[in-house]
């Protein structure tokens, strides 16, 4: 027992001296939070936002940071995928660390878990990957939630409008991860193919890590599929196509963004050609010239030799125009307060050239989705790197 | 003493946390230690107590959380009562799951919890239409982190104190009598199965309210936050603080709660870290962090007119036979251990077993208290047929018996040792150990009493709070018998109580078994080697040899049998 | 293919009752070392699996050392958690020095499918099941056949015997561990083709596999090849007929049902009570 209240005391302490230090500090760098997975299955999300993050920080910091002089300071958490841990860290980060806004990962229970944290603590939060459709609309005003990355329902509706429209094709099968994710996007292809009177021939599902898909793919052929919609991230999607391929199953596919981390083409080899999937950036072909900088220091910083070595370019992409226009909001508002740094980001003057778009006033009271449809582009791999498609 | 200053210590920093500081991150953390003590304090009852261990405790919390989730947002009710039917149903689950899995141990037990946790996570994320899917349910109407906090610091003590009180009640000292020998104490009448499925419901009904209680803290819940990673969490943090400790659950939720979060900075190297701690703290502190808690030091009780339920069974009076075993069969694999022996042994005689080295001594005590299954004969005792029952239900027909080596309980005092025996099935209801209440307590305390009379009566008085695996072999074996002998057995069965034991407490046993008999105790089967012993002592002998009975009497007449001096020079040369 | 791995926990139950149970993990640091030497550096095949092999039993003695013998005489789940700890760690540190991202391992035989009517397989998902019943095969002539086979198996029957016998028990368990790594890892070499290579690829497969051993009976190495199989063809019975979001329920509620009726496994030996 004794022993037990050593230890208990020693914690304790340890926890209160954290707070000292931190609220011994004043004219310090800006901290700007990070909640995402880290480890395990989806550790390369957390990496790819990470480093998007990093190269804006160090470019904006490289300008003589932010509020006149002071610096930005990255605190990464790893919130391992799990809502429970996600909403601990949150609160650390804002009570512990006095960050002036988080970004967050891919997971969306874990941003929704967050939710009511942020609206609690008055603190904005920017989604770089969490693609759930409500997330952003969560029927909170004043809304303490922003996100510069796909909204399930904007992408389910430019997916079925391709499908329709581009394709010409009336019979999709829709194949799934077994997640919010997938969930998400099945109610929003539902809901946009419905639209336009078709309905799906089957609806399919597969977990994380799942080796062989053929007794879903072969469930859609047999129900005459012309048109897979897949909704996979890399290793998922790359079974999707060996498992396509042993059934000697030609139907065109799409895909949501998954798929988009440069090893994809490595998994499948040349099975990849043709698959078809949409993007909110792609670092190949033509870079502009923030494109231009960022894989440079993806290069310098992370050893990145080309665009198919970068991992989960999405996340990187979102995440570095999401810091710059954070940045931006802090020093419109004059301060790193949590509700002058939200009222900046719904009336952001100025324009910001950035890396997926030039971004005029991009959120509003109603809109806190930064990207819409209008902005993202559908790609195709070819030979392992990905071409984009003119969409006309 | 400390450990009630401790206590209050520790009660007192929980109840002013939340005037000292206004942040909540702080408050949440130790919420979260709450509610990781609720649960890790009901597996201590499972693991600690009874010695069982579970992976799956994350499908019980999952229960509690999603039926309290689904008791406000369907049926609307409070969070009161979504709290008490999370309870109520997770109790249920564990109970039925109990049933199932109890029946196997060890490893195959881990991969039957497991196997639950899994299944429980399958159907929450596939079963969409009532849980929400893989999206989980958000929105639950929620109390204020504040308010919470109270709640939570109130049913972690709550929990604490329940398992305090299990634990020094009939029901703990089963528990603990089930985890150290299931033979010994299903020869008290005690069915293992039966305690450990109480065990299982009890810390089901824990990770239900903790899954309930989590519920309300974010209001919000998904499938995430129920894989097998929080069952392994939740098993982690028992060990870390000291298995079958009241404090551990403590422990060990304040030390993996508050742990990663001192680490949270080390990213990378986080995981690393984190397993190596635990490994460390596996190796180094074997009783985790809470290391002996003094026992509780309770003076003697008075002695109390009260008592206990009436055994069910016959009191064994009267004259003629006790029991009566006919064409009794037993082989292993073909080779006949017991071939077509019959026993028959009368009222408040000794009537002793001997044979030479594997002639079937002690497999012949194993059948007559259902150890072995009878493969052929019967067996009557005080006029009932035993046939085919299992050891504790034997033991309830009044038939106690001791072992080769003696089967005491380790983690148990010698009184309390004893206690299980007086107490045997007779354990009351799980609630009233639970919330200790007033007959509850009354009766422990009697049965405590019954047993240091016993320890007295035979020269244990003294060592009644020692720990009973410090005791050396002949004080073992001597204590085995009182155990058997609180039961209040009609027959009791000893097997080599003299082996091992010095001349002087040879001795001092036939001087106890004469004894017993005299004063109208029960009707003894003595299985033993020592000739001057048995001579003296028995009314009967039978002899066993290669399986087979070659001999019966009264000592004197055995002592010329011819077929028995052949056997004995036989085995010997 | 869960039989190769479950038949690893068979091996170290039968010498010593204890078990790895991270054993899933070894299976990821086989692909990984596979991967790190024959793809990273280029080594040729052949080489390159005979040093992951060794590099498995040696992590294979290493659990053993670090996590089971400390805890080998103490009754509580330590040993079971002290190996849960080793996992942890190892997929840690595959973390930091593989990278987080699955990577593809190449083989031949993963080039072109072979069809057959509307199904298809690649000619490696057939090289898994004949090498790895080839091996089964081989570790029961080693158990039967060799002396040193026999002296494990002596040491599983009797502990106290075996070591008056002369043999070294804490070497003669330390094999056992050493010996199911190594079979972990192939299995790991084998699947890395088919499941690509990350630092999480074994844990599904560790599981699963431990649920096979546990229905064919820890105690009984045919009764988990049997296992294996069925298991294998339960599940694609359950995602090819019946849906593939039932196949883990259905799969795990087959474990709890095959227990519940036959509490040591099927082919599994009751242990005898000690009275």
């Amino acid at each position: 027992m004794r022993r037990f209240l050593v230890i208990f005391t020693i914690l304790l302490a340890g926890v209160l001296a954290a707070t000292g230090s931190v609220l011994a500090q004043s004219k310090e760098p800006v901290k700007i939070g990070l909640s995402a997975a880290v480890s395990g299955g989806s550790a390369a999300s957390g990496e790819a936002i990470k480093r998007g993050l990093q190269i804006a920080i160090d470019e904006i910091n490289g300008k003589g940071g932010v509020l006149g002089g002071r610096k930005l300071e990255l605190v990464i958490r790893d919130d391992e995928g799990n809502p429970q841990k996600g909403v601990t860290i949150a609160r650390e980060l804002v009570e512990r660390e006095k960050v002036a806004a988080v970004f967050g990962g891919l997971h969306t229970t874990v941003a929704l878990a967050q939710v009511p944290v942020w609206q609690e603590l008055k603190v904005p939060y920017m989604g770089a990957w969490a693609a759930g459709t409500n997330i952003t609309r969560n029927g909170q005003t004043p809304n303490y939630v922003f996100r510069v990355s796909a909204n399930d329902d904007y992408v389910d509706r430019f997916l079925s409008r391709y499908a329709m429209d581009a394709l010409k094709k009336g019979k999709p099968g829709l194949l799934l991860e077994n997640t919010p994710w997938g969930q998400s996007n099945e109610a929003g292809l539902t809901k946009w193919f419905g639209e336009k009177g078709v309905k799906a021939v089957g609806v399919e599902r597969f977990n994380w890590n799942d080796p062989d898909m053929s007794p879903q793919l072969l469930r859609l052929k047999n129900a005459g599929a012309d048109l897979i919609v897949l909704v996979a991230n890399a290793p998922e999607g790359a079974q999707v196509l060996r498992s396509k391929s042993k059934l000697g199953w030609d139907a065109a596919m799409i895909s949501h963004w998954g798929i988009s981390g440069g090893r994809f083409a490595e998994l499948t080899g040349d099975l990849s050609d043709g698959v078809t999937f949409l993007q909110t950036y792609t670092f190949f072909g033509k870079q502009n010239e923030r494109g231009q900088y960022v894989l440079k220091m993806l290069r310098d910083k992370y050893g990145v030799k080309e665009p198919g070595d970068v991992i989960a370019p999405v996340g990187t992409a979102n995440a570095y125009d999401g810091m710059h226009l954070v940045a931006m909001a802090i020093d419109q508002a004059g301060s790193t307060d949590g509700t002058k740094v939200r009222d900046a980001l719904e009336n952001l003057k100025g324009e910001y050239k950035g890396l997926i778009k030039t971004y005029k006033r991009p959120f509003t009271a109603e809109q806190h989705d930064a990207l819409t449809d209008e902005d993202y582009v559908m790609v195709v791999w070819k030979g392992g790197k990905i071409v984009p498609i003119s969409m006309k | 003493m400390t450990g009630r200053l401790g206590w209050a210590a520790l009660a007192t920093a929980a109840a002013v946390i939340p005037f000292f500081t206004s942040n909540t991150y702080y408050l949440y953390v130790v919420i979260s230690v709450g509610l990781l003590t609720i649960v890790t304090a009901g597996l201590n009852v499972l693991v600690g107590f009874t010695g069982q261990t579970s992976l799956g405790h994350a499908g019980l919390y999952a229960f509690g959380a999603y039926t309290a989730a689904l008791c406000v947002t369907r049926a609307g009710t409070s969070e009161w009562i979504a709290i008490a039917v999370a309870v109520v149903i997770t109790s249920m689950v564990g109970a039925a799951v109990a049933a199932a899995a109890l029946r196997v141990s060890g490893p195959y037990l881990a991969m039957v919890t497991i196997a639950f946790g899994l299944i429980v996570e399958g159907v929450v994320i596939e079963w969409g239409s009532v849980t929400g899917g893989p999206g989980g349910i958000f929105n639950i109407p929620k109390p204020g982190l504040r308010t919470h906090y109270w709640t939570v610091m109130l049913a972690a003590a709550l929990a604490l104190w329940l398992t305090a009180n299990l634990r020094r009640s009939a029901w703990g000292r089963a528990c603990l009598a089930v985890k150290s020998s299931e033979v010994a104490a299903e020869s008290l009448g005690l069915s293992a199965y039966y305690v450990r499925i109480a065990a299982f419901t009890v810390s089901a009904a824990f990770a239900g309210a903790a899954g309930a209680l989590f519920t309300f803290l974010n209001g919000y819940i998904s499938p995430d936050s129920f894989t097998l990673q929080t069952s392994i969490l939740f098993l982690l943090a028992l060990l870390f603080g000291g298995l079958g400790r009241i404090a551990g659950p403590v422990a060990g939720s304040v030390a993996l709660t508050i742990l990663p979060e001192l680490l949270t900075r080390l990213l990378d190297y986080r995981l690393i870290l984190y397993g190596s701690l635990l490994l460390l703290s596996i190796y180094w502190l074997p009783d985790g962090v809470v290391g002996a808690v003094s026992r509780a030091r309770r003076s003697r009780p008075a002695p109390l007119e009260l008592s206990l339920s009436p055994l069910g069974r016959g009191q064994g009076e009267g004259a003629g036979t006790l029991l009566v075993a006919n064409g009794v069969n037993l082989s292993f694999g073909g080779v006949a251990a017991l071939a077509g022996v019959a026993l028959t042994v009368n009222r408040h005689h000794i009537h002793a077993v001997i044979g030479p080295n594997g002639a079937g001594k002690t497999s012949l005590l194993n059948v007559l208290s259902g150890f072995y299954a009878l493969q052929a004969g019967t067996i009557m005792v005080d006029g009932r047929s035993i046939d085919g029952l299992s050891p504790y239900a034997i033991a309830r027909h009044g038939i106690a018996r001791t072992f080769q080596t003696a089967q005491v309980f380790g983690g148990l005092s010698v009184r309390d040792n004893v206690a299980v025996g007086v107490a045997g099935p007779r354990l009351g209801s799980p609630l009233s150990a639970l919330f200790a209440t007033p007959g509850g307590r009354a009766r422990d305390a009697f049965i405590q009493s019954r047993a240091l009379d016993l320890l007295e009566a035979f020269g244990l008085g003294e060592l009644a709070h020692e720990p009973a695996e410090s005791l050396a072999a002949g004080l073992r074996r001597k204590l085995e018998i009182a155990r058997a002998l609180a039961t209040e057995p009609l027959l009791l069965m000893l097997d080599e109580p003299a082996a091992g034991l010095s001349p002087a407490e040879i001795a001092a046993l036939d001087a106890q078994l004469t004894g017993l008999r005299d004063q109208g105790g029960p009707t003894v089967i003595l299985v033993e080697h020592h000739m001057d012993l048995v001579m003296a002592v028995s009314d009967r002998i039978t002899v066993l040899d290669y399986g087979r009975v070659i001999a019966e009497g009264a000592p004197e007449e055995i002592r010329q049998n011819p077929a028995v001096i052949e056997a004995y020079l036989g085995a010997t040369t | 293919m869960y039989g190769l791995v479950a038949l690893g926990y068979h091996i170290t139950w039968a010498t010593s009752r204890t078990m790895n149970f991270s054993q899933g993990h070894a299976v990821m640091v086989g692909a990984v070392v596979a991967y790190a030497v024959f793809v990273a550096l280029g080594w040729p095949f052949p080489l390159a699996l005979v040093v992951t092999l060794v590099a498995l039993a040696g992590f294979g003695a290493l659990v053993e050392r670090v996590a089971v013998r400390p805890f080998f005489l103490r009754a509580s789940p330590a040993w079971l958690l002290a190996t849960i700890a080793v996992g942890i760690i190892a997929e840690n540190v595959a973390q930091l020095t593989f990278g987080k991202d699955a990577r593809a391992f190449p083989s031949p035989l993963m080039r072109k499918p072979i069809i057959l009517g509307s199904a298809g397989f690649y000619p490696q998902e057939l090289l898994v099941p004949v090498v790895g019943l080839l091996l089964m095969g081989l570790v029961q002539l080693f158990y039967h056949r060799t002396a040193y086979g026999k002296q494990l198996k002596a040491v599983a029957w009797n502990p106290e015997a075996a070591g008056l016998m002369g043999i070294n028990i804490p070497r003669a368990v330390m094999a056992s561990y050493a010996l199911s790594a190594l079979l972990a890892g192939v299995a790991g070499v084998l699947l890395a083709p088919l499941l690509n290579v990350s630092p999480q690829m074994g844990t599904i497969i560790g599981l699963k596999a431990f649920a096979v051993a546990i229905i064919g009976g820890l105690t009984s190495a045919p009764g988990i090849v049997l296992a294996g199989l069925g298991y294998g063809l339960v599940e694609s019975f359950t995602a090819g007929y019946v849906s593939t979001r039932a196949r883990e329920i259905v799969g795990f509620g087959l474990v709890i049902l095959v227990l519940v009726v036959r509490p040591w496994g099927l082919l599994g030996e009751k242990p005898s009570r000690r009275v």
